[in-house]
Protein backbone atom coordinates (compact mmCIF):
# COMPACT_ATOMS: atom_id res chain seq x y z
CA UNK A 1 0.00 0.00 0.00
CA UNK A 2 1.15 3.67 -0.89
CA UNK A 3 0.79 6.56 0.35
CA UNK A 4 0.20 9.69 -1.52
CA UNK A 5 0.87 13.08 -0.22
CA UNK A 6 -0.36 15.89 -2.89
CA UNK A 7 0.34 19.22 -2.71
CA UNK A 8 -2.07 22.41 -4.44
CA UNK A 9 -0.80 25.79 -4.89
CA UNK A 10 -3.05 26.93 -8.06
CA UNK A 11 -6.84 27.32 -8.21
CA UNK A 12 -7.16 26.86 -11.42
CA UNK A 13 -8.73 23.72 -13.39
CA UNK A 14 -5.09 22.93 -14.76
CA UNK A 15 -3.83 22.57 -10.62
CA UNK A 16 -7.11 21.22 -8.85
CA UNK A 17 -8.41 18.45 -11.52
CA UNK A 18 -5.16 16.35 -10.74
CA UNK A 19 -5.06 15.99 -7.32
CA UNK A 20 -8.52 14.85 -7.46
CA UNK A 21 -7.95 12.31 -9.97
CA UNK A 22 -4.59 11.07 -9.12
CA UNK A 23 -5.89 10.83 -5.36
CA UNK A 24 -9.18 9.18 -6.15
CA UNK A 25 -7.50 6.41 -8.07
CA UNK A 26 -4.58 6.26 -5.13
CA UNK A 27 -7.82 5.77 -2.76
CA UNK A 28 -9.94 3.45 -4.69
CA UNK A 29 -7.08 1.32 -5.12
CA UNK A 30 -7.06 1.49 -1.39
CA UNK A 31 -3.88 3.62 -0.66
CA UNK A 32 -3.40 6.39 2.13
CA UNK A 33 -4.08 10.03 0.79
CA UNK A 34 -3.46 13.36 2.04
CA UNK A 35 -4.18 15.96 0.12
CA UNK A 36 -2.72 19.48 1.37
CA UNK A 37 -3.73 22.87 0.08
CA UNK A 38 -1.22 25.64 -0.11
CA UNK A 39 -2.95 29.47 -0.02
CA UNK A 40 -2.72 29.68 -4.19
CA UNK A 41 -4.83 26.86 -4.10
CA UNK A 42 -6.74 27.21 -1.48
CA UNK A 43 -10.14 29.18 -2.81
CA UNK A 44 -10.55 26.00 -4.55
CA UNK A 45 -11.52 24.41 -1.22
CA UNK A 46 -14.21 27.55 -0.70
CA UNK A 47 -17.44 26.21 -0.81
CA UNK A 48 -19.00 25.92 -4.19
CA UNK A 49 -16.24 26.19 -5.90
CA UNK A 50 -15.87 23.27 -7.59
CA UNK A 51 -19.41 22.46 -8.50
CA UNK A 52 -18.35 24.97 -10.74
CA UNK A 53 -14.98 23.75 -12.33
CA UNK A 54 -15.02 21.71 -15.53
CA UNK A 55 -13.27 21.33 -17.95
CA UNK A 56 -14.00 19.15 -21.84
CA UNK A 57 -13.31 15.39 -21.29
CA UNK A 58 -13.11 15.71 -17.51
CA UNK A 59 -14.95 14.02 -15.14
CA UNK A 60 -17.22 15.59 -12.34
CA UNK A 61 -14.86 16.99 -10.05
CA UNK A 62 -17.72 17.33 -7.16
CA UNK A 63 -17.91 13.22 -7.56
CA UNK A 64 -14.26 12.80 -7.15
CA UNK A 65 -14.13 15.29 -3.79
CA UNK A 66 -16.69 13.33 -2.35
CA UNK A 67 -15.17 9.85 -3.70
CA UNK A 68 -11.90 10.65 -1.84
CA UNK A 69 -14.00 11.62 0.68
CA UNK A 70 -15.89 8.51 1.44
CA UNK A 71 -12.85 6.16 0.97
CA UNK A 72 -10.83 8.02 3.65
CA UNK A 73 -9.08 10.10 1.89
CA UNK A 74 -7.80 13.60 4.20
CA UNK A 75 -8.14 17.25 2.12
CA UNK A 76 -5.98 19.67 4.06
CA UNK A 77 -6.15 23.73 3.37
CA UNK A 78 -2.97 25.42 5.06
CA UNK A 79 -4.08 27.74 7.77
CA UNK A 80 -1.72 30.28 6.18
CA UNK A 81 -4.78 30.74 3.33
CA UNK A 82 -7.15 32.48 5.70
CA UNK A 83 -5.37 35.52 5.99
CA UNK A 84 -3.71 35.48 2.72
CA UNK A 85 -6.76 34.78 0.79
CA UNK A 86 -8.95 36.97 3.46
CA UNK A 87 -10.85 33.59 3.74
CA UNK A 88 -12.75 32.51 6.91
CA UNK A 89 -13.03 29.20 8.32
CA UNK A 90 -16.90 28.79 8.10
CA UNK A 91 -16.26 29.35 3.79
CA UNK A 92 -13.83 26.07 3.53
CA UNK A 93 -15.99 23.89 2.60
CA UNK A 94 -17.05 20.56 5.02
CA UNK A 95 -14.69 17.72 4.99
CA UNK A 96 -11.55 19.80 4.66
CA UNK A 97 -10.11 20.44 8.06
CA UNK A 98 -7.63 23.46 8.47
CA UNK A 99 -4.18 22.92 9.04
CA UNK A 100 -0.35 24.39 10.04
CA UNK A 101 2.70 23.44 7.69
CA UNK A 102 4.12 21.21 10.57
CA UNK A 103 1.29 19.00 11.06
CA UNK A 104 1.32 18.17 7.59
CA UNK A 105 4.87 17.38 7.28
CA UNK A 106 4.38 15.38 10.40
CA UNK A 107 1.71 13.61 8.79
CA UNK A 108 3.47 12.92 5.34
CA UNK A 109 7.23 11.74 6.58
CA UNK A 110 6.20 8.47 5.75
CA UNK A 111 4.40 9.22 2.14
CA UNK A 112 5.97 7.14 -0.49
CA UNK A 113 4.56 9.06 -3.95
CA UNK A 114 4.18 12.65 -4.21
CA UNK A 115 2.93 15.10 -6.15
CA UNK A 116 2.71 18.99 -6.62
CA UNK A 117 0.18 20.87 -9.01
CA UNK B 1 -23.86 -14.78 -3.69
CA UNK B 2 -25.76 -12.44 -5.00
CA UNK B 3 -25.02 -10.73 -8.57
CA UNK B 4 -24.96 -6.35 -8.35
CA UNK B 5 -24.48 -4.42 -11.50
CA UNK B 6 -22.76 -0.77 -11.89
CA UNK B 7 -23.56 1.40 -14.95
CA UNK B 8 -20.98 3.31 -15.41
CA UNK B 9 -21.82 4.75 -19.22
CA UNK B 10 -20.49 7.99 -19.90
CA UNK B 11 -18.07 8.23 -16.59
CA UNK B 12 -14.30 9.37 -17.08
CA UNK B 13 -11.61 8.04 -15.97
CA UNK B 14 -11.39 7.31 -12.85
CA UNK B 15 -15.02 7.65 -11.89
CA UNK B 16 -15.77 3.80 -13.36
CA UNK B 17 -12.80 2.78 -10.95
CA UNK B 18 -14.32 5.44 -8.13
CA UNK B 19 -17.27 3.90 -8.50
CA UNK B 20 -16.49 -0.20 -7.88
CA UNK B 21 -14.29 1.32 -4.82
CA UNK B 22 -16.95 2.77 -3.69
CA UNK B 23 -19.55 -0.33 -4.25
CA UNK B 24 -16.77 -2.68 -2.89
CA UNK B 25 -17.83 -3.18 1.06
CA UNK B 26 -21.23 -3.46 0.20
CA UNK B 27 -20.60 -7.09 -1.47
CA UNK B 28 -19.24 -10.22 0.13
CA UNK B 29 -17.14 -12.89 -0.41
CA UNK B 30 -18.53 -14.83 -3.83
CA UNK B 31 -20.75 -11.67 -4.91
CA UNK B 32 -20.35 -11.10 -8.37
CA UNK B 33 -20.51 -6.89 -9.54
CA UNK B 34 -20.72 -6.49 -13.17
CA UNK B 35 -19.62 -3.35 -14.64
CA UNK B 36 -20.00 -1.90 -17.79
CA UNK B 37 -18.40 1.07 -19.16
CA UNK B 38 -17.08 2.95 -22.25
CA UNK B 39 -13.98 4.93 -20.64
CA UNK B 40 -10.80 4.22 -22.88
CA UNK B 41 -8.48 3.10 -19.66
CA UNK B 42 -11.50 0.59 -17.91
CA UNK B 43 -9.79 -2.80 -19.17
CA UNK B 44 -6.56 -1.83 -17.84
CA UNK B 45 -7.91 0.28 -14.71
CA UNK B 46 -10.01 -2.78 -13.42
CA UNK B 47 -7.59 -5.09 -14.12
CA UNK B 48 -5.15 -2.90 -11.97
CA UNK B 49 -7.80 -3.03 -9.29
CA UNK B 50 -9.06 -6.00 -8.49
CA UNK B 51 -5.22 -7.22 -8.30
CA UNK B 52 -4.53 -4.97 -5.92
CA UNK B 53 -7.69 -5.32 -3.88
CA UNK B 54 -6.85 -9.35 -3.85
CA UNK B 55 -10.55 -9.91 -6.50
CA UNK B 56 -10.81 -12.04 -9.67
CA UNK B 57 -11.90 -10.46 -12.81
CA UNK B 58 -14.07 -12.61 -14.02
CA UNK B 59 -13.20 -11.08 -17.82
CA UNK B 60 -13.59 -7.51 -19.61
CA UNK B 61 -15.02 -7.61 -22.63
CA UNK B 62 -14.89 -4.59 -25.13
CA UNK B 63 -17.49 -4.73 -28.12
CA UNK B 64 -17.78 -3.45 -31.87
CA UNK B 65 -18.43 -0.10 -29.82
CA UNK B 66 -15.83 0.25 -27.36
CA UNK B 67 -18.24 -0.67 -24.73
CA UNK B 68 -16.49 -2.88 -22.15
CA UNK B 69 -17.93 -5.31 -19.49
CA UNK B 70 -16.77 -7.10 -16.99
CA UNK B 71 -17.34 -9.08 -13.95
CA UNK B 72 -15.45 -9.05 -11.20
CA UNK B 73 -15.84 -11.82 -8.03
CA UNK B 74 -15.35 -10.69 -4.54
Amino acid sequence: MAKVAITVNGSENLNVFPPFILGSSAVSLGDELVIFFCPGGAPAMVKGVIEKMEGKGLPNLLELFEGVRNLGGKIYVCELALEAKDLKKEDIRDGVEIIGATTFMDEVKDATVTFSF
Amino acid sequence: MATQTLDALGLKCPQPILKVATMAPQLNPGDILEVIADCESFPKDIKAWAERTGKTLLFCNTDAEGKHSAQIQF
